[in-house]
């Protein structure tokens, strides 16, 4: 497949996640499109190129990193007649409003920090989870029966199996029938298993342990979507299964996780018996506090032998 | 809409002040405002007030001693009216406000009356929380986040006027001083004075008037004396060094105005004769209250008219204080905390901010600075529960985190051991996993209560209930004294 062709699944991928299509993934059940990036989505969709974006002589050494600037602390409105309620507005919001200049003619800046922002998601898409990545952890590494990257994204029902020897694999090297089974995926962003996983992980356990639910080998899986948890956990009998992966990224982070969890999966199980936790990242629920709420959670599944709707319904 | 997620609290607000007793009943709504899949947050998402008391004259036995059988009857009265029986009730505020605060027997006013608030009360206010109470209470501090302009709310009262500046919603200043309608009583409906406090003698010297008990005052003095009253009010306002009769009268630090003061809002008894415009014509008729209450009022219209600050009337006047003890004294803390069982509620626990900022980057000096600074407070054991506040933990990882965890646990485990709970006030998002690193590290027997996303500041005091919501949060009643600059 041409680079251009997978350029488009992931453009076609993003823009669906900004009109806040809900039903197409599961990887983000709650995504919530703020007005302007829906708007501004829109507008580069239409005609990215017929902007002009200024020559800019200076070395790349002189200029400005437009993506470590705080949007919500950048005030572009050049005279405000009240900045204080200006800021307390962007303070109140990830959306880019109060760009100064709207319509088809926005600021350079503005355009420029659209595409960074942009680009950062595409790569969270794009990039392969390394061999050795994340670090310093003892992982069972197993991949989905998908080849590559880009039948990875033109084929989701792959990433949801487990061939025969990777299952097997994992039930050699895993100890079966654990109270609770983490499985680590990298779903639709590597970039947020990397920036997280050291928080969100001991957190996690440190709360499973508190509360004396044992739990077996880790797992991660390259190319693994959300219900690849449900295949595991059926292999190892496991109570409660955790899933970590990342959530399809939007133009304010790509380093958002979410973490799913479903109480002994089966062949009755479905969708509704899972649970999530999303948004978790540092400008989000931040991932040590979040590891520690879903030792919570789990205990609660684990004590009412439920999830999901089931267990909302008790 | 009664669901698992929201939650209603029945809230009771008691004001004792010096001229008038009243109670309000609040509904407060908790609800969980984060999307099904986040993490649940949950915050006070309705107030509204569903019982207003008569006004009450505050009934006293003597100049010095509130009558408080008399007291306890009308509250009795007023739930009977209400319909609500003291089992109805969550949490609350009972205050004693102004001059009244001040006589003998407060405290056994507040033992009389705390079986009817229910078993999470305030007990005391301080001038400086009840000026925040009312400015709350008028509505000040929402108009001040409505508006983004900064609010300065003067609640005059029968004994003390009490000023409070609020920024987006906070408090940012406070002060109070003992100026109030009540300071010179007059026969009601009469010219002859009744009775005038040790402040009444203070500004009546300073007017230049030699009246005592029984004499006539006429229209002029009248209004000499509470020009005056005014003019002290309205000295408070200004840089300049203030006028001999507001120092003498000041019953907190003067504000500090290093901020601007854009809106100014009256609020209390008096007020309502700052807003009605109504013209006074003699003694016996401003006298109808047995004070100079409405003359006090029509004085304050007038210094603060030729403002240039915006005069503007707040949602509620005679009851600010009130309202402000029932609906806006209870805070939530974080949605994911730490509460070890069987230690909630605890009431009046001093708060102790052990670094001004930040908390040390090292562990070591961390562990050493907060030894140092609890050091006083454990000098002759370990009495009382005490909280801890720390924060700048923002984007601290699991490792930081431990690291912290371990400096609290070491400077704290002689008093842990001692049987008395270890209290963390934390501001950034992390006190459920920080909780669960000190549970790990203390032992399950410790008592921790672990609260986050609160903004105290030291020598606070804090009063804190039984978790609700399914254990996801508590109800906090943060009593503020200082202010940070």
């Amino acid at each position: 497949m041409h680079e251009d062709q997978i350029r488009k699944i992931v453009q076609a991928v993003i823009s669906q996640m900004t009109v806040g299509d809900k039903e197409a993934e599961q990887e983000k059940p709650e995504s919530k499109p703020e007005p302007g990036i829906k708007q501004q989505a829109k507008q580069q969709a239409v005609s990215p190129e017929n902007v002009c974006a200024p020559n800019n002589e200076a070395g790349d050494e002189d200029l400005e990193d437009l993506s470590a600037v705080d949007l919500q602390k950048e005030i572009l409105v050049p005279e405000p007649c009240d900045r204080a309620a200006l800021e307390y507005f962007k303070q109140s919001t990830p959306a880019r409003i109060g760009v100064w200049r709207c319509g088809t003619r926005p600021l350079t800046r503005t355009l420029l920090r659209f595409r960074a922002d942009h680009a950062a998601a595409q790569d969270a898409v794009f990039k392969e989870i390394s061999e050795d990545a994340p670090a310093g952890f003892d992982l069972v590494r197993v991949q989905s029966a998908v080849k590559d990257q880009d039948e990875y994204l033109t084929r989701p029902d792959l990433g949801k199996t487990l061939p025969e020897e990777e299952l097997e694999k994992i039930r050699r090297e895993c100890p079966a029938k654990p109270d609770v089974q983490i499985i680590i995926a990298d779903g639709l962003s590597t970039t947020a298993v990397e920036a997280n996983l050291a928080d969100i992980l001991p957190a996690l356990k440190q709360g499973l342990a508190s509360y004396n639910l044992k739990t077996g080998r880790d797992i991660l899986v390259k190319f693994g979507r959300v219900d690849i948890m449900d295949v595991i956990g059926r292999a190892l009998e496991a109570e409660v299964v955790v899933l970590l992966v990342g959530e399809r990224p939007g133009l304010g982070t790509s380093e958002s996780m979410s973490a799913y969890m479903v109480y002994k999966p089966g062949p009755d199980t479905v969708v509704a018996d899972h649970m999530v936790v999303s948004n978790i990242h540092k400008g989000g629920m931040p991932p040590a506090e979040a590891g520690a709420h879903l030792a919570t959670v789990v205990k609660k599944i684990y004590d009412a032998k439920a999830s999901g709707v089931k267990l909302t319904r008790q | 809409m009664k669901n698992k997620n929201s939650k209603e609290i029945t809230s009771i607000g008691i004001d004792v002040g010096t001229t008038t007793t009243q109670m309000v009943v609040s509904r407060l709504t908790v609800c969980n405002t984060a999307p099904g899949s986040a993490v649940p947050r949950m915050a006070i998402t309705g107030k509204e007030v569903i019982y207003r008391s008569g006004i009450h004259f505050t009934p006293l036995a003597s100049r010095e001693l509130i009558d408080t059988q008399a007291v306890t009857e009308i509250i009795s009265r007023e739930y009977h009216q209400a319909g609500i029986t003291p089992d109805r009730v969550d949490t609350g505020a009972v205050i004693i406000t102004g001059e009244t605060a001040r006589k003998e027997n407060a405290r056994g006013l507040l033992n009389d009356l705390s079986g009817f608030a229910g078993n999470f009360v305030v007990a005391t206010a301080g001038p400086l929380l009840e000026s925040i109470i009312a400015g709350r209470g008028a509505g000040a501090a929402a108009l001040s986040s409505e508006l983004h302009r900064n609010v300065l709310n003067i609640d005059v009262g029968g004994g003390t006027s009490n000023l409070a500046v609020f920024e987006e919603g906070r408090p940012v200043d406070a002060t109070c001083i003992n100026i109030g309608g009540r300071l010179i009583e007059i026969e009601p409906g009469g010219e002859r004075l009744a009775y005038i406090t040790p402040a009444g003698r203070v500004v009546l010297e300073e007017s230049g008037m030699e009246l005592d008990t029984g004499d006539i005052i006429s229209v002029d003095q009248v209004r000499a004396v509470t020009s005056v009253m005014a003019g002290a009010i309205k000295s408070l306002l200004s840089s300049r060094p203030l006028p001999q009769v507001s120092r003498c009268l000041m019953m907190g630090p003067p504000l500090r105005l290093d901020y601007p003061i854009h809106i100014v809002t009256f609020s209390g008894g008096v007020s309502d004769f700052v807003y009605s415009g109504e013209e006074i014509c003699n003694v016996r008729e401003g006298s109808r209250y047995g004070d100079i209450g409405p003359f006090l009022g029509e004085a304050l219209r007038e210094a603060f008219s030729g403002e240039s600050r915006q005069l503007v009337k707040p949602r509620e006047t005679i009851r600010a204080t009130v309202i402000g003890a029932g609906a806006h004294t209870l805070n939530l803390s974080g949605s994911t905390i730490k509460v070890s069982r069987g230690i909630l509620p605890l009431r009046n626990v001093p708060v102790v901010k052990p670094f001004p900022g930040a908390i040390p980057p090292l562990p070591g000096d961390l562990a050493g600075g907060l030894a140092k600074q609890m050091r006083p407070y454990w000098l002759g054991g370990y009495k009382e529960p005490v909280a801890i506040a720390l924060r700048g933990m923002d984007g601290a990882g699991f490792k930081k985190l431990q690291g912290i965890a371990a400096a609290v646990a070491a400077a704290t485990r002689n008093y842990v051991k001692s049987g008395q709970p270890l209290v963390l006030i934390l501001e950034e998002d992390c006190a459920k996993v920080m909780g669960q690193m000190l549970a790990a590290i203390l032992g399950d027997e410790a008592g921790i209560i672990c609260l986050d996303q609160l903004n105290v500041a030291d020598g606070d005091y804090i009063d804190i209930g039984e978790p609700i919501m399914e254990d996801t949060v508590v109800p906090v009643i943060i009593k503020t004294i200082v202010f940070e600059g």
